[in-house]
Protein backbone atom coordinates (compact mmCIF):
# COMPACT_ATOMS: atom_id res chain seq x y z
CA UNK A 1 0.00 0.00 0.00
CA UNK A 2 2.88 2.45 0.86
CA UNK A 3 4.75 1.60 -2.18
CA UNK A 4 1.36 2.35 -4.37
CA UNK A 5 1.33 5.64 -2.74
CA UNK A 6 4.90 6.44 -3.47
CA UNK A 7 4.32 5.39 -7.37
CA UNK A 8 1.12 7.29 -7.42
CA UNK A 9 2.82 10.54 -5.81
CA UNK A 10 5.99 10.00 -8.56
CA UNK A 11 3.81 9.99 -10.87
CA UNK A 12 1.76 13.32 -9.95
CA UNK A 13 5.18 14.99 -9.52
CA UNK A 14 5.99 13.90 -12.88
CA UNK A 15 2.59 15.56 -14.04
CA UNK A 16 3.00 18.34 -12.76
CA UNK A 17 7.17 19.20 -13.80
CA UNK A 18 5.80 18.41 -17.32
CA UNK A 19 2.93 21.04 -16.96
CA UNK A 20 5.45 23.12 -15.52
CA UNK A 21 7.47 22.97 -18.31
CA UNK A 22 5.05 23.16 -20.94
CA UNK A 23 3.77 26.61 -19.24
CA UNK A 24 7.24 27.86 -19.89
CA UNK A 25 7.02 27.48 -23.40
CA UNK A 26 6.46 30.08 -25.49
CA UNK A 27 6.59 29.48 -29.39
CA UNK A 28 7.97 32.53 -31.01
CA UNK A 29 7.11 32.94 -34.70
CA UNK A 30 9.88 31.96 -36.77
CA UNK A 31 9.66 34.02 -39.55
CA UNK A 32 7.77 37.63 -38.80
CA UNK A 33 7.88 40.31 -41.34
CA UNK A 34 7.89 43.87 -40.54
CA UNK A 35 3.92 45.31 -40.54
CA UNK A 36 2.56 41.78 -40.60
CA UNK A 37 0.41 40.57 -37.30
CA UNK A 38 1.76 37.78 -35.82
CA UNK A 39 1.23 35.15 -32.68
CA UNK A 40 2.91 32.99 -29.96
CA UNK A 41 1.15 30.20 -28.83
CA UNK A 42 1.18 29.92 -24.83
CA UNK A 43 0.11 27.25 -22.51
CA UNK A 44 -0.44 27.66 -18.88
CA UNK A 45 -4.23 29.24 -17.66
CA UNK A 46 -4.50 32.00 -15.86
CA UNK A 47 -3.82 35.83 -16.57
CA UNK A 48 -0.52 36.73 -17.18
CA UNK A 49 1.58 40.84 -17.71
CA UNK A 50 2.85 40.62 -21.46
CA UNK A 51 5.96 42.82 -22.55
CA UNK A 52 6.74 43.19 -26.13
CA UNK A 53 10.16 44.92 -26.68
CA UNK A 54 10.87 45.76 -29.76
CA UNK A 55 13.16 48.20 -31.86
CA UNK A 56 10.40 50.74 -31.97
CA UNK A 57 9.39 50.68 -28.70
CA UNK A 58 7.53 48.82 -25.84
CA UNK A 59 4.20 47.65 -25.23
CA UNK A 60 3.04 46.28 -21.97
CA UNK A 61 -0.83 44.43 -21.56
CA UNK A 62 -3.04 41.65 -19.30
CA UNK A 63 -2.91 38.13 -21.41
CA UNK A 64 -4.65 34.99 -20.98
CA UNK A 65 -2.32 31.87 -20.70
CA UNK A 66 -3.14 29.26 -22.66
CA UNK A 67 -4.52 31.15 -25.74
CA UNK A 68 -2.11 33.02 -28.68
CA UNK A 69 -0.73 36.16 -27.73
CA UNK A 70 -1.56 38.46 -31.03
CA UNK A 71 0.69 40.76 -31.93
CA UNK A 72 -0.82 43.71 -33.52
CA UNK A 73 0.64 44.97 -37.14
CA UNK A 74 1.67 47.99 -35.57
CA UNK A 75 3.61 46.54 -33.11
CA UNK A 76 5.72 44.64 -35.63
CA UNK A 77 6.59 47.78 -38.15
CA UNK A 78 10.15 48.07 -36.99
CA UNK A 79 12.78 44.81 -38.27
CA UNK A 80 15.04 43.71 -35.91
CA UNK A 81 14.87 41.76 -32.42
CA UNK A 82 11.87 41.13 -30.45
CA UNK A 83 11.52 39.66 -26.42
CA UNK A 84 8.57 38.28 -25.35
CA UNK A 85 8.00 38.56 -21.70
CA UNK A 86 5.35 37.26 -19.25
CA UNK A 87 5.09 38.43 -15.97
CA UNK A 88 5.19 34.44 -14.85
CA UNK A 89 8.71 34.18 -16.41
CA UNK A 90 8.75 33.24 -19.58
CA UNK A 91 10.54 34.60 -22.19
CA UNK A 92 11.03 34.64 -26.47
CA UNK A 93 12.82 36.05 -28.64
CA UNK A 94 12.56 35.87 -32.50
CA UNK A 95 13.41 38.65 -35.29
CA UNK A 96 10.77 40.79 -37.30
CA UNK A 97 12.17 40.80 -41.02
CA UNK A 98 11.82 44.12 -43.46
CA UNK A 99 8.76 44.24 -45.87
CA UNK A 100 9.20 44.43 -49.59
CA UNK A 101 10.81 47.80 -50.83
CA UNK A 102 8.58 50.70 -50.74
CA UNK A 103 10.58 54.11 -50.28
CA UNK A 104 14.21 54.85 -51.84
CA UNK A 105 16.55 57.19 -50.54
CA UNK A 106 18.71 58.39 -53.58
CA UNK A 107 21.90 60.48 -53.55
CA UNK A 108 22.75 61.87 -57.19
CA UNK A 109 26.52 63.36 -56.81
CA UNK A 110 27.11 65.98 -58.27
CA UNK A 111 24.32 67.86 -59.13
CA UNK A 112 26.06 69.63 -61.66
CA UNK A 113 28.52 68.60 -64.36
CA UNK A 114 30.84 69.07 -67.39
CA UNK A 115 29.60 66.94 -70.70
CA UNK A 116 31.04 64.13 -71.81
CA UNK A 117 32.95 62.82 -68.96
CA UNK A 118 33.72 59.65 -67.55
CA UNK A 119 32.65 58.60 -64.77
CA UNK A 120 31.74 61.77 -62.73
CA UNK A 121 28.09 61.20 -61.58
CA UNK A 122 27.50 58.50 -59.21
CA UNK A 123 24.35 57.44 -57.63
CA UNK A 124 23.77 55.69 -54.03
CA UNK A 125 20.04 54.10 -53.56
CA UNK A 126 19.60 53.04 -49.88
CA UNK A 127 15.84 50.86 -49.85
CA UNK A 128 13.91 51.32 -47.74
CA UNK A 129 10.36 49.51 -46.86
CA UNK A 130 7.20 51.19 -45.81
CA UNK A 131 8.60 51.44 -42.33
CA UNK A 132 11.75 52.61 -42.50
CA UNK A 133 13.14 49.14 -42.70
CA UNK A 134 16.59 48.47 -44.54
CA UNK A 135 15.56 45.81 -47.08
CA UNK A 136 18.86 43.90 -46.59
CA UNK A 137 17.46 41.18 -49.03
CA UNK A 138 19.18 41.78 -52.50
CA UNK A 139 17.04 43.94 -54.67
CA UNK A 140 17.48 45.10 -58.31
CA UNK A 141 18.08 48.71 -58.75
CA UNK A 142 17.99 50.50 -62.20
CA UNK A 143 19.59 53.54 -62.67
CA UNK A 144 18.47 55.61 -65.58
CA UNK A 145 20.52 58.75 -66.78
CA UNK A 146 18.61 60.81 -69.51
CA UNK A 147 18.99 64.33 -71.24
CA UNK A 148 17.97 65.40 -74.42
CA UNK A 149 17.32 62.03 -75.68
CA UNK A 150 20.66 60.62 -74.70
CA UNK A 151 19.98 57.35 -72.27
CA UNK A 152 21.82 55.65 -70.08
CA UNK A 153 21.19 53.11 -68.28
CA UNK A 154 22.16 50.43 -65.68
CA UNK A 155 20.81 47.36 -63.19
CA UNK A 156 22.91 46.95 -60.20
CA UNK A 157 21.86 44.34 -57.30
CA UNK A 158 21.85 45.96 -53.55
CA UNK A 159 23.98 44.61 -51.12
CA UNK A 160 22.58 45.12 -47.64
CA UNK A 161 20.17 47.38 -48.88
CA UNK A 162 22.51 49.71 -50.87
CA UNK A 163 23.20 49.93 -54.68
CA UNK A 164 25.49 52.54 -56.04
CA UNK A 165 26.62 53.07 -59.64
CA UNK A 166 28.57 55.57 -61.36
CA UNK A 167 27.59 56.94 -64.68
CA UNK A 168 29.42 58.80 -67.44
CA UNK A 169 27.97 62.51 -68.48
CA UNK A 170 25.43 62.74 -71.28
CA UNK A 171 27.28 64.60 -74.86
CA UNK A 172 24.18 67.18 -74.49
CA UNK A 173 23.66 69.68 -71.96
CA UNK A 174 20.75 70.03 -70.11
CA UNK A 175 19.04 68.59 -67.18
CA UNK A 176 19.65 65.18 -66.81
CA UNK A 177 17.24 63.12 -64.87
CA UNK A 178 18.72 60.53 -62.76
CA UNK A 179 16.50 57.92 -61.61
CA UNK A 180 16.48 55.41 -59.17
CA UNK A 181 13.62 52.53 -59.14
CA UNK A 182 13.29 49.16 -57.51
CA UNK A 183 10.04 47.19 -58.08
CA UNK A 184 7.23 49.91 -58.92
CA UNK A 185 9.23 52.51 -56.28
CA UNK A 186 10.88 55.12 -58.37
CA UNK A 187 13.27 58.19 -57.43
CA UNK A 188 14.36 61.38 -59.39
CA UNK A 189 16.67 63.53 -59.35
CA UNK A 190 18.19 66.02 -61.71
CA UNK A 191 21.95 66.82 -62.36
CA UNK A 192 22.58 69.52 -64.76
CA UNK A 193 25.06 68.41 -67.52
CA UNK A 194 26.51 71.66 -68.29
CA UNK A 195 29.11 72.47 -71.40
CA UNK A 196 32.34 71.37 -71.32
CA UNK A 197 35.73 73.58 -72.12
CA UNK A 198 35.88 75.75 -75.27
CA UNK A 199 36.98 73.84 -78.39
CA UNK A 200 38.45 75.54 -81.43
CA UNK A 201 38.23 78.88 -79.94
CA UNK A 202 38.54 81.36 -82.38
CA UNK A 203 38.19 84.89 -83.06
CA UNK A 204 38.34 87.83 -85.72
CA UNK A 205 38.68 91.56 -86.04
CA UNK A 206 35.41 93.10 -86.40
CA UNK A 207 34.13 96.56 -86.75
CA UNK A 208 33.00 98.45 -84.35
CA UNK A 209 29.54 99.15 -82.83
CA UNK A 210 27.75 102.36 -83.10
CA UNK A 211 28.80 102.48 -78.98
CA UNK A 212 32.02 101.35 -79.93
CA UNK A 213 32.93 104.50 -82.66
CA UNK A 214 34.89 106.33 -80.79
CA UNK A 215 37.50 103.78 -79.58
CA UNK A 216 40.75 104.32 -81.29
CA UNK A 217 41.51 101.02 -81.28
CA UNK A 218 40.44 97.87 -82.65
CA UNK A 219 37.70 95.05 -81.86
CA UNK A 220 38.08 91.38 -81.75
CA UNK A 221 35.32 89.16 -81.30
CA UNK A 222 35.15 85.43 -81.52
CA UNK A 223 32.95 82.62 -82.90
CA UNK A 224 29.77 81.75 -81.19
CA UNK A 225 32.16 79.61 -78.28
CA UNK A 226 31.33 76.02 -78.41
CA UNK A 227 32.57 72.78 -76.54
CA UNK A 228 33.70 69.60 -78.32
CA UNK A 229 30.23 68.47 -78.73
CA UNK A 230 28.38 71.26 -79.80
CA UNK A 231 26.92 72.53 -76.81
CA UNK A 232 27.04 76.12 -76.42
CA UNK A 233 29.48 77.55 -73.65
CA UNK A 234 27.10 79.26 -71.33
CA UNK A 235 27.10 82.92 -70.99
CA UNK A 236 29.20 84.87 -68.44
CA UNK A 237 31.92 82.31 -69.11
CA UNK A 238 35.03 84.49 -68.87
CA UNK A 239 37.33 84.71 -71.88
CA UNK A 240 40.87 86.18 -72.21
CA UNK A 241 42.41 88.56 -74.70
CA UNK A 242 45.72 89.33 -74.58
CA UNK A 243 47.59 91.85 -77.25
CA UNK A 244 51.26 91.55 -76.88
CA UNK A 245 53.27 94.64 -79.02
CA UNK A 246 56.35 96.92 -78.29
CA UNK A 247 54.78 98.56 -75.31
CA UNK A 248 54.49 94.79 -73.42
CA UNK A 249 51.13 92.90 -72.50
CA UNK A 250 47.64 94.63 -72.70
CA UNK A 251 44.74 91.87 -71.35
CA UNK A 252 41.08 92.14 -71.23
CA UNK A 253 38.25 89.85 -69.53
CA UNK A 254 35.40 89.68 -71.43
CA UNK A 255 32.06 87.54 -70.55
CA UNK A 256 30.72 85.73 -73.21
CA UNK A 257 27.54 87.44 -73.94
CA UNK A 258 24.84 85.74 -76.57
CA UNK A 259 27.34 83.05 -77.52
CA UNK A 260 30.65 84.99 -78.31
CA UNK A 261 32.94 87.43 -76.62
CA UNK A 262 34.00 90.33 -77.36
CA UNK A 263 36.65 93.19 -76.54
CA UNK A 264 38.17 96.48 -77.44
CA UNK A 265 41.96 96.31 -77.79
CA UNK A 266 44.43 99.30 -78.59
CA UNK A 267 45.54 99.80 -81.94
CA UNK A 268 49.15 98.66 -82.34
CA UNK A 269 50.24 97.74 -85.44
CA UNK A 270 52.58 94.81 -85.42
CA UNK A 271 51.35 93.67 -81.86
CA UNK A 272 49.76 90.23 -81.78
CA UNK A 273 46.23 89.36 -80.27
CA UNK A 274 45.97 86.14 -78.70
CA UNK A 275 42.57 84.37 -77.13
CA UNK A 276 41.91 81.63 -74.50
CA UNK A 277 39.38 80.70 -72.25
CA UNK A 278 40.55 78.26 -69.03
CA UNK A 279 43.05 76.16 -70.06
CA UNK A 280 42.00 76.44 -73.63
CA UNK A 281 43.65 78.79 -76.19
CA UNK A 282 42.37 79.93 -79.44
CA UNK A 283 43.87 81.58 -82.15
CA UNK A 284 46.36 84.75 -82.78
CA UNK A 285 45.98 87.62 -84.97
CA UNK A 286 48.77 90.42 -86.11
CA UNK A 287 47.63 93.04 -85.81
CA UNK A 288 47.94 95.47 -89.23
CA UNK A 289 49.56 92.56 -90.95
CA UNK A 290 46.20 89.97 -91.24
CA UNK A 291 46.19 86.64 -89.68
CA UNK B 1 58.89 45.43 18.66
CA UNK B 2 58.01 48.56 17.58
CA UNK B 3 59.89 47.83 14.28
CA UNK B 4 57.69 45.07 13.93
CA UNK B 5 54.26 46.95 15.03
CA UNK B 6 55.07 49.87 12.59
CA UNK B 7 55.60 47.05 9.67
CA UNK B 8 52.32 46.01 10.64
CA UNK B 9 50.65 48.63 10.02
CA UNK B 10 52.28 50.02 7.03
CA UNK B 11 51.22 46.85 5.41
CA UNK B 12 47.55 46.72 7.16
CA UNK B 13 47.75 50.55 5.72
CA UNK B 14 49.27 48.93 2.04
CA UNK B 15 46.41 46.09 1.87
CA UNK B 16 43.80 49.17 2.35
CA UNK B 17 44.83 51.57 0.06
CA UNK B 18 45.30 48.78 -2.93
CA UNK B 19 41.30 47.24 -2.22
CA UNK B 20 40.60 51.22 -2.42
CA UNK B 21 42.33 51.28 -5.68
CA UNK B 22 40.51 48.09 -6.84
CA UNK B 23 37.42 49.27 -5.71
CA UNK B 24 37.36 52.73 -7.13
CA UNK B 25 39.31 51.58 -10.79
CA UNK B 26 35.71 50.27 -11.81
CA UNK B 27 33.86 53.33 -11.10
CA UNK B 28 36.28 55.54 -12.70
CA UNK B 29 36.27 53.71 -15.92
CA UNK B 30 32.56 53.11 -15.80
CA UNK B 31 31.91 57.04 -15.48
CA UNK B 32 34.95 57.65 -18.08
CA UNK B 33 32.80 55.24 -20.60
CA UNK B 34 29.75 57.16 -19.78
CA UNK B 35 31.13 60.04 -20.73
CA UNK B 36 32.66 59.58 -23.37
CA UNK B 37 30.42 56.67 -24.67
CA UNK B 38 31.06 53.46 -25.31
CA UNK B 39 34.34 51.73 -26.86
CA UNK B 40 34.45 51.07 -30.80
CA UNK B 41 36.88 49.35 -32.44
CA UNK B 42 36.91 49.77 -36.59
CA UNK B 43 38.03 47.70 -39.20
CA UNK B 44 38.01 49.95 -42.74
CA UNK B 45 39.87 47.50 -45.00
CA UNK B 46 36.80 46.06 -46.52
CA UNK B 47 35.10 48.97 -47.35
CA UNK B 48 34.20 49.51 -50.37
CA UNK B 49 33.90 50.95 -53.17
CA UNK B 50 36.00 54.34 -51.92
CA UNK B 51 38.77 53.84 -49.47
CA UNK B 52 38.57 55.28 -45.91
CA UNK B 53 41.00 58.08 -44.98
CA UNK B 54 42.44 57.82 -41.51
CA UNK B 55 40.66 61.17 -40.85
CA UNK B 56 37.30 59.57 -41.49
CA UNK B 57 37.99 56.43 -39.65
CA UNK B 58 38.91 58.39 -36.55
CA UNK B 59 35.50 60.34 -37.01
CA UNK B 60 33.40 57.07 -37.09
CA UNK B 61 35.22 56.02 -33.93
CA UNK B 62 34.30 58.71 -32.24
CA UNK B 63 30.88 59.36 -33.62
CA UNK B 64 29.11 55.86 -33.81
CA UNK B 65 30.19 55.51 -30.24
CA UNK B 66 28.80 59.37 -29.70
CA UNK B 67 25.48 57.71 -31.51
CA UNK B 68 25.29 54.72 -29.21
CA UNK B 69 25.83 56.59 -26.17
CA UNK B 70 22.92 59.17 -27.23
CA UNK B 71 20.39 55.75 -27.93
CA UNK B 72 21.23 55.04 -24.03
CA UNK B 73 20.95 58.60 -22.83
CA UNK B 74 17.38 59.14 -24.73
CA UNK B 75 16.09 55.43 -23.94
CA UNK B 76 17.17 55.71 -20.60
CA UNK B 77 15.99 58.96 -19.88
CA UNK B 78 12.94 58.88 -21.54
CA UNK B 79 14.71 61.85 -23.67
CA UNK B 80 13.90 63.13 -26.94
CA UNK B 81 16.41 65.72 -27.21
CA UNK B 82 19.13 63.68 -26.14
CA UNK B 83 19.00 61.64 -29.52
CA UNK B 84 19.88 64.78 -31.56
CA UNK B 85 23.54 64.91 -30.02
CA UNK B 86 23.92 61.28 -32.46
CA UNK B 87 20.92 60.02 -34.76
CA UNK B 88 19.19 61.55 -37.64
CA UNK B 89 16.71 60.83 -39.84
CA UNK B 90 15.18 57.24 -39.58
CA UNK B 91 17.02 56.26 -37.00
CA UNK B 92 15.99 59.22 -34.96
CA UNK B 93 12.17 58.25 -35.98
CA UNK B 94 12.85 55.13 -34.64
CA UNK B 95 14.23 55.62 -31.55
CA UNK B 96 12.03 58.57 -30.61
CA UNK B 97 8.74 56.24 -31.02
CA UNK B 98 10.45 54.26 -28.84
CA UNK B 99 10.70 57.04 -26.54
CA UNK B 100 6.88 57.92 -26.92
CA UNK B 101 6.25 54.47 -26.23
CA UNK B 102 8.16 54.26 -23.24
CA UNK B 103 6.32 57.39 -21.80
CA UNK B 104 3.35 55.64 -22.71
CA UNK B 105 3.30 52.22 -21.08
CA UNK B 106 6.27 53.06 -18.13
CA UNK B 107 8.49 50.32 -19.58
CA UNK B 108 11.51 51.33 -20.32
CA UNK B 109 14.68 50.18 -21.77
CA UNK B 110 18.01 50.04 -20.12
CA UNK B 111 21.69 49.81 -22.11
CA UNK B 112 24.95 49.16 -20.28
CA UNK B 113 26.89 49.50 -23.49
CA UNK B 114 30.33 46.85 -22.99
CA UNK B 115 31.80 47.55 -26.91
CA UNK B 116 31.18 47.61 -30.37
CA UNK B 117 33.24 45.59 -32.96
CA UNK B 118 32.41 46.97 -36.04
CA UNK B 119 33.47 46.87 -39.93
CA UNK B 120 32.83 49.23 -42.86
CA UNK B 121 31.35 47.44 -45.33
CA UNK B 122 30.33 50.79 -47.63
CA UNK B 123 31.65 53.95 -47.81
CA UNK B 124 29.84 56.33 -50.62
CA UNK B 125 31.91 57.61 -53.71
CA UNK B 126 31.11 60.59 -52.64
CA UNK B 127 32.40 60.07 -49.18
CA UNK B 128 29.09 61.03 -47.30
CA UNK B 129 27.73 57.99 -46.25
CA UNK B 130 28.93 54.74 -44.81
CA UNK B 131 27.13 51.33 -43.69
CA UNK B 132 28.92 49.62 -40.89
CA UNK B 133 28.27 45.79 -39.84
CA UNK B 134 28.57 46.02 -35.98
CA UNK B 135 28.62 43.22 -33.54
CA UNK B 136 28.17 44.98 -30.13
CA UNK B 137 27.95 43.51 -26.58
CA UNK B 138 24.95 45.13 -24.01
CA UNK B 139 23.64 44.40 -20.93
CA UNK B 140 20.06 45.45 -21.54
CA UNK B 141 17.45 45.92 -18.99
CA UNK B 142 13.47 46.44 -19.37
CA UNK B 143 12.00 47.81 -16.28
CA UNK B 144 8.46 48.14 -15.41
CA UNK B 145 8.62 51.81 -13.52
CA UNK B 146 11.29 50.72 -11.59
CA UNK B 147 11.34 47.59 -11.26
CA UNK B 148 13.70 45.76 -13.10
CA UNK B 149 11.44 42.95 -15.07
CA UNK B 150 14.29 41.60 -17.40
CA UNK B 151 17.91 41.40 -17.86
CA UNK B 152 19.99 40.08 -20.31
CA UNK B 153 23.23 39.87 -21.35
CA UNK B 154 23.40 39.94 -25.11
CA UNK B 155 25.61 39.73 -28.38
CA UNK B 156 23.63 41.73 -31.28
CA UNK B 157 24.56 42.33 -34.81
CA UNK B 158 23.68 45.44 -35.96
CA UNK B 159 23.37 46.62 -39.90
CA UNK B 160 23.87 50.34 -39.36
CA UNK B 161 24.49 53.69 -41.66
CA UNK B 162 26.41 56.39 -40.72
CA UNK B 163 25.83 59.92 -42.87
CA UNK B 164 27.92 63.46 -42.76
CA UNK B 165 25.66 65.97 -41.30
CA UNK B 166 26.64 69.71 -40.84
CA UNK B 167 29.39 69.34 -38.44
CA UNK B 168 29.60 65.18 -38.17
CA UNK B 169 28.55 61.82 -38.88
CA UNK B 170 25.29 60.65 -37.71
CA UNK B 171 23.91 57.27 -37.12
CA UNK B 172 20.93 57.50 -39.98
CA UNK B 173 19.82 54.00 -39.90
CA UNK B 174 20.32 50.63 -37.63
CA UNK B 175 18.73 47.34 -37.60
CA UNK B 176 19.90 44.44 -36.02
CA UNK B 177 19.97 41.54 -37.29
CA UNK B 178 19.94 37.54 -36.33
CA UNK B 179 23.84 37.07 -37.85
CA UNK B 180 25.89 38.48 -40.57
Amino acid sequence: MRRLFWVISALAACFFAADVARAAELQAPQSAVAGNAASIATSGSGDATMYLIGPGGAAKRTVKLGQALELKAEELRAAGRYTVLLSTGEKADFFVAPAKPKQIAFLARPSRVPVAKPGVITGVAFVFDDFKNLVLEAVPVKFDLSVQGTNASETVGSKLGIAWTKMNSASKEGAAQFVASAGDVKVNRVVQQTAGEPCNLHMKIVPANAGEKDTHGIVVETDPIRDCSGNAVPDGTIVTFSLVDAKGRTTVDSRIKKGVARANLPASPGGMVSVAAGVVSGNELHVGGGQ
Amino acid sequence: MRVKRDITRFAVLLAGLALFVAGLTPILRAALAAESGPSVTLKTEGAQPREVEDATEKAIVRDYSASWKAIANGLGNNDLNALDAGLVGFARDRFADAIADQKKTGVKIRYTDKGHQVEAVFYSPDGSSMQLRDTAKLTREVLDGEKVVSRDEITAHYIAIMAVTEDRWKLRSIQEVPNF
